[in-house]
This record gives structure tokens, C-alpha cells and sequence, in this order.
């Protein structure tokens, strides 16, 4: 039977809290946050009924429909008529949401040997005396130091700003990478090599099956770094973006389209993190986290 | 073909080993690096000759080399001085003819009990290219069957087999790295201290069922282990090692060398035997003697790790 709750266990170590209980209390700095937001926008709006800085309720939901039915000021206008998919499609939040995700998710494919790098100095003594002096250098390099190089070489087009986030994030990737597969028991990869395996059956059957969902997750680590890149490189200079919009609302004080695109930013991420959890855990049933 | 393999022994005892030279280390000797200038001698003077069936313990505190002397066997480390050969071939690199339990981390986490088992045959037969042949599918049906039948042999039940190894007590996930090596019909077995971290009656159970399976293909084992009692009961070669020290340049790690008596008694009686209790006082004394030594030159007693409970 559960001992009933008693004030002490909120400091204490060996309680396990019911269920209502973590629930509650996991929603508890959310609410908190909401409330103090409301507070404070009425406190300003009771001071002047047009500020910008905390727009109320109504602002937000006006920013909101903005946002997601109209498009941006800098393309032709949609007819009000158009159905609702039109609309969006056409819509300030979609193109710039579509902007963002083909330069995050191509930057995150182009990743994905970088991940292969840090396995490769891992596994491969030789490889790994290659690269680990220069990759570790190239990490404490401060990547927004390259983006006037970045500009020179690839253009301020697209590829500046994906090479940004590749650069930004790829050695801390692969040093991650190098360590995850360092850490399979030697008796592991002996044993693989009495079972006839090759190099390569040992590199990618044995230790990448085993490490993958300690990539996946050092990938899912890496994607808020991967986004600061992203904002960084739309921010200095791009025509359309998340942060683009962000940036350009940031001039005319609109605070009501800040707001719902830096919650939107949140919640792409975290909806790509949970898609990766998702295919980490039925993908990899095996997997213990430590 | 695996069960074929397997085939029982009739007679069901001990028949003399052949007298060929399946595994021979010839003055090896190993340092480790321990500054720039100065060097730890680990194994000293080895010369060793291992006939094909033999069953050989080796016995000795921690730190006294016998990993390392699995090791060279294996080809995983290299001697700094001598030879080692494996069925008359130099030892260049980890051989395949060498079937490998170590005593943890044996087990491929991502693939179940059947995947380990079938991991090693799947490889010898064809690479990962010639997996789209209808051949290689019709292989790896047989060899699922037999697969299964060697574990359930092993006491693996049926609902067991498609599990993955951390959904396995430590016993059976023994059991079952010893089919994975033991699938691959190797004709030398490598075991470092197998056994160690189980309880004591499901190490009983499977120091008899290795027993069983050595009479049964006859491989040349090599068991390294800490318990004098173990080593008692399953070989029929003892090697003791001590530990080495660098003010005995020349003197060899083996303290004693020597065919076990009762290897010639049905294994279920062996514990039994009067002969067996004596020789195992004289080898734990022996053994104390050596750790003692240790004591006075300074070295940390490790012989009570070396406890044997049964």
C-alpha cells in the first residue's frame, strides 16, 4: 500500500510520487508562467492600451491569424475567398516554416557523415590518428568566426547558412561519435572476430547496429545547437526564415508574431525530437539507457 | 550438422587426448610500458605445449598473467619475446579457429539469443553480398533449426530464444555465449573466467554442461579461473600461475604444471573423491605459498579473491 503523502517527501530522495503528482507538478511552472505573462501584459496595457511589448490575448490571436492566414507583406495577397489550405499555403508561417526545415534537414543530412566519421576513428586506429588532432581543434573553433568565410566561399545564398550549421555542429558530433563507439567492450569486437567477421562486419554490423541509438540520441542533443546556427545565419542575412521573420518583427516592435513563431520554433523541435525518441525506441528495442 | 557434430560419446569417459600440438608458446614473454624508461613484466619464460582435447585450467591470483596468456593465445596481444602457434601457424592476429567466452559483454546487445547463436555460421557461409541468394535463405533455415536444438540443449527454453540478451539472467546468457562460440565448431575454446560472475549452483550446472560438451566434440579448451575447485573438476591439465617480479629476471610465471588425476573419474564423482579434496588442499597451499611470497615483496594479497566457496 502507498504511504500517504506527507510534506517532508517533497526534499526527501527515496519517495516515489503518485502519478497525480508528477503530473501536477510537471505543469505546475507552465501554468505559473502563463499567469505572470497575463499579469504583466494587463499591468502595461492598464498603463497604455497600445503597447507592444506584452500584447494581450486578443493581440496574440490576431498575430496568430496573421501569421498562418496571410501571407507575408513582401508577397502578393491572397483572395480572402481562397479555402483554408490555400490559404495557409500561402501563408507568412508556412513559407517561412518550409524555408527553415529544407535548410535544418538538409544541414542534418549532411551530418550524417560526420556521425560515420567519429565511428570510422573509433574503429579504425588509423583513421582515428588522422582526424582526432584536427577535429578536436576545428571544435574549439567559434563557428560564427567562419560565417564571413562562409559568405565568401559558398555565397550569401542558402549554402552559407547550411555550411554554418554543418560547421557549427559536425566536430562536437563527431568527437561524440568517436567516444559513443570507443565505449563497446573490447571482448565484444574479439569475440565478432572469432565469428569470422570481417573489418568492415565489425565496423557497421557490430558496433554502428550497437552504438546507433547513442547517435541518435547525441543527434537529438545536437539539434538545439543546429537551430542556434540556423537563427544565426537567417538572422544576418536572409530573405525568408523563421528567423528572418523574427528578426524583421523584432524592428517594428511586433511582439504578437514573435511570440507564436518563438513558440512554433519550440514546438518543431521538439516534435522532431520526439519523432527521433519515437523511432529510437521502436527501432532499437534492445537498447538500456545506462 | 550442428547436432551431428555434437554427437554424444558413447562411452561417456575420458579417453587420453591426442598427442598432436594444437597450441605451443615457445620462451614468450610479455612487458607492458609503464614510463617511457621502465617496463612491468607480466609473463616470463612461458613454454607451454597444449595437445588437441586437452582440457587446460589455468589457475592463479589476479594479476598473475592469465588473461594475458588467453590473450596471446587469441591474438588479441602479441608476445615481446617468444612464439606462439595455434595448430602450427604463428599466431598473427585474432584467429578464427579460436572460439572466445569472456566473462562479461560476451552477448551482441542488438540481436536476440537466436541472432547471437546464428551470427557466426551466417558469416562463415557468405558475406553480407551474398545474402540475396536463394541458397544462403534456404542455409540459414537449416541453421535456425539446428540453432535452436543446440540451445535447448543448453536449457534454453523455446519463448527464450527470440529474446534479447538483457532480458536474460547471467546464466543464460552464459549458456548462450558459449553456443554462439561453440556453433562455429571451433577446434580450440578460449574462456576467461567464464564462470566467475554467476552463483554457485548455476555455475555447477554449467560446469557440467561444458564438461558434457567437451566429452561430446572434444575441443581444446582453455579455461582460465580463479576457483580452485572449478579448475579441479573440469580439467584434465592444470597450469598455475604466479605472479611475476622483476627481481626474478629469468624464473617463469608457472608455479606448476600437471595432469589432473581425477580427470579419469566419471565427473559427477569427482567432487566426492577422497583424491579430490587432497589435491585440492595442495594446490590452494601452493597457491597461498605463492600469494604469500607475493605478500613479502610487497605485492597486495589477492588470494582471497581467489576464494573458493565450493
Amino acid at each position: 500500500m502507498k504511504a500517504p503523502f506527507h510534506p517532508g517527501d517533497l526534499i526527501a530522495i527515496q519517495v516515489r510520487p503518485a502519478r497525480m503528482w508528477t503530473q501536477s507538478l510537471s505543469w505546475v511552472l507552465f501554468v505559473a508562467s502563463i499567469v505572470l505573462y497575463v499579469q504583466f501584459s494587463i499591468a502595461r496595457h492598464r498603463e497604455n492600451p497600445e503597447d507592444r511589448v506584452a500584447p494581450s490575448l486578443h493581440q496574440l490571436v490576431q498575430g496568430v491569424k496573421a501569421s498562418v492566414l496571410q501571407p507575408a507583406e513582401e508577397d502578393d495577397p491572397v483572395d480572402a475567398n481562397a479555402p483554408l489550405f490555400e490559404r495557409v499555403r500561402h501563408s507568412m508561417l508556412w513559407k517561412d516554416t518550409v524555408a527553415s526545415s529544407r535548410r535544418f534537414f538538409i544541414a542534418l543530412a549532411l551530418l550524417i557523415p560526420a556521425v560515420l566519421l567519429g565511428l570510422h576513428m573509433a574503429v579504425f586506429p588509423y583513421a582515428g590518428a588522422m582526424f582526432q588532432r584536427f577535429v578536436l581543434f576545428f571544435d574549439k573553433i567559434v563557428a560564427l568566426s567562419l560565417l564571413p568565410i562562409l559568405f565568401i566561399v559558398f555565397g550569401i545564398e542558402e549554402w552559407s547558412k547550411i555550411m554554418l550549421m554543418v560547421v557549427g555542429v559536425a566536430p562536437t558530433l563527431i568527437l561524440d561519435a568517436c567516444n559513443i563507439a570507443r565505449s563497446v567492450p573490447r571482448e565484444q569486437i574479439v569475440k565478432a572476430f572469432t565469428l569470422k567477421s570481417t573489418n568492415a562486419d565489425v565496423a557497421y554490423r557490430i558496433v554502428l547496429k550497437q552504438v546507433m541509438p547513442q547517435l541518435i540520441n547525441s543527434i537529438r542533443l545536437n539539434l538545439k545547437p543546429l537551430a542556434l546556427f540556423l537563427f544565426a545565419g537567417e538572422m544576418i542575412a536572409s530573405t525568408d526564415g523563421l528567423a528572418y521573420r523574427i528578426a524583421i518583427m523584432r524592428r517594428h516592435m511586433g511582439m504578437d508574431i514573435i511570440l507564436p513563431y518563438l513558440l512554433w520554433v519550440a514546438w518543431l523541435l521538439f516534435f522532431v525530437d520526439a519523432v527521433l525518441l519515437f523511432a529510437n525506441r521502436r527501432l532499437h528495442p534492445w537498447y538500456q539507457p545506462l | 550438422m550442428v547436432s551431428a557434430a555434437l554427437k554424444p560419446d558413447p562411452t561417456g569417459l575420458i579417453v587420453p587426448a591426442a598427442q598432436r600440438t594444437e597450441i605451443a608458446l615457445c620462451d614468450v614473454s610479455v612487458k607492458y610500458p609503464v614510463s617511457r624508461s621502465a617496463a612491468k613484466t607480466v609473463l616470463c619464460g612461458i613454454n607451454l605445449e597444449i595437445a588437441t582435447g586437452e582440457f587446460v585450467v589455468v589457475l592463479g591470483e589476479t594479476g598473475c598473467g592469465k588473461s594475458t596468456l588467453l590473450r596471446l593465445i587469441l591474438g588479441q596481444e602479441f608476445p615481446t619475446t617468444g612464439t606462439v602457434t595455434v595448430d602450427g601457424k604463428p599466431v598473427k592476429g585474432i584467429d578464427p579457429r579460436c572460439g572466445y567466452v569472456p566473462q562479461k559483454y560476451s552477448l551482441f546487445p542488438d540481436r536476440t539469443v537466436l541472432g547471437n547463436v546464428m551470427y557466426g555460421p551466417e558469416n562463415a557461409c557468405s558475406r553480407v553480398l551474398g545474402r540475396v541468394r536463394p541458397s544462403y535463405w534456404r542455409f540459414r533455415r537449416s541453421l535456425r533449426a539446428d540453432a535452436r536444438e543446440f540451445l535447448e540443449r543448453m536449457g534454453l527454453r523455446t519463448q527464450d530464444m527470440d529474446k534479447y540478451p538483457h532480458q536474460l539472467s547471467g546464466g543464460m546468457q552464459q549458456r548462450v555465449a558459449i553456443a554462439q562460440a561453440l556453433m562455429m565448431h571451433p577446434p580450440v575454446l578460449l574462456m576467461d573466467e567464464a564462470f566467475s560472475a554467476l552463483d554457485p549452483s548455476t555455475r555447477a550446472s554449467l560446469q557440467e554442461q561444458l564438461h558434457a560438451l567437451w566429452l561430446e566434440s572434444r575441443p581444446t579448451i582453455v579455461f582460465v579461473t580463479h576457483n580452485t575447485s572449478e579448475a579441479l573438476l573440469l580439467g584434465t591439465r592444470l597450469i598455475l600461475l604466479g605472479r611475476h617480479h622483476d627481481d626474478e629476471a629469468l624464473r617463469s610465471n608457472i608455479t606448476l604444471d600437471m595432469e589432473i588425476p581425477t580427470a579419469q573419474l566419471p565427473f559427477a564423482r569427482r567432487k566426492q573423491s577422497s583424491e579430490f579434496q587432497d589435491l585440492r588442499e595442495h594446490v590452494k597451499l601452493l597457491a597461498y605459498n605463492c600469494s604469500s611470497m607475493n605478500r613479502e615483496k610487497g605485492s597486495p594479497d589477492l588470494l582471497s579473491k581467489a576464494g573458493d566457496p565450493q
